[in-house]
């Protein structure tokens, strides 16, 4: 079965997205040799049904805590899983940093922005198409608490393909190997 | 003036001027690099972590950190 992976950072509404998708099919897992707990569910994609897993939330690629390595081990062992990333977008900063970790790694990715309706309160104005030409993958604005944009980022979770690095550093006007 | 960003009193601003290379990379997915600004929010006592305020969000540290991040504070 095909997978799709949740990723984000803490407290960006990866469970809400999660429940939201996977509906009543959910199971409650324990990771291997760990105590740290995650969420396996079921949604169809495409007519075809899909595994989605709620991947422990973590910063970045780099784990500091018993629960970012679970992430990062889960990311490692499904190498052929799509990757939806979960970014606040009231932060989107440290948000793309993980998602650029991720996209980097060579996985199919879309970006779900999260929270939108708190980032237009805030008056945080987020160009997501322009992210999407930057990025080459999938952006797609949403708020999990009321399912708006879910049927978009699913529809569009099949769209999602890797993309190149060096690509991206040009959209953006980076030189390769002159950032630190 | 240049202060550590664990000597910084409540409530002070600054920007970050350095951060110690060790520990670049495993901050920057909490939004903490050269050049943001910052404002100190909580400090813990018993060398508890520090609070901070950084892109309208709150990243607590680890005193341990706080004491390898320079900033430039205001005024």
């Amino acid at each position: 079965m095909k997978k799709v992976l949740l990723m984000g950072q803490a407290n960006v509404g990866k469970s809400v997205l999660f429940n939201r998708l996977a509906g009543a099919h959910v199971t409650e897992s324990n990771y291997p040799g760990t105590t740290v707990d995650f969420a396996k569910g079921r949604m169809r994609l495409d007519h075809e049904d899909v595994e989605i897993i709620d991947v422990p939330g973590t910063f970045s690629l780099e784990p500091k805590d018993r629960a970012e390595e679970v992430a990062v081990k889960m990311l490692e062992d499904e190498k052929d899983a799509t990757v939806v990333c979960i970014i606040d977008a009231s932060k989107m900063e440290r948000g793309l940093y993980l998602a650029l970790e991720v996209i980097e790694k060579g996985y199919p990715v879309v970006v779900a922005l999260n929270m939108w309706d708190v980032a237009k309160d805030g008056n945080i104005k987020v160009d997501a198409k322009k992210l999407e030409q930057i990025l080459g993958v999938p952006v797609v604005p949403t708020v999990a608490t009321r399912g708006e944009g879910l049927k978009e980022l699913v529809l569009r979770m099949k769209k999602a393909a890797p993309a190149e690095v060096e690509k991206i550093m040009k959209n953006v006007g980076v030189k390769s190997g002159t950032h630190n | 003036m240049e202060k550590k960003l664990s000597e910084m009193k409540y409530e002070e601003k600054g920007r970050i001027k350095k951060i110690d290379k060790s520990l670049r990379a495993q901050i920057a997915g909490m939004g903490i690099r050269e050049g943001k600004d910052v404002e100190m929010m909580t400090k813990q006592p018993m060398k508890g972590p520090v609070v901070v305020n950084i892109d309208r969000a709150n990243t607590s540290l680890g005193l341990g950190l706080a004491d390898k991040i320079t900033v430039e504070v205001e005024r």
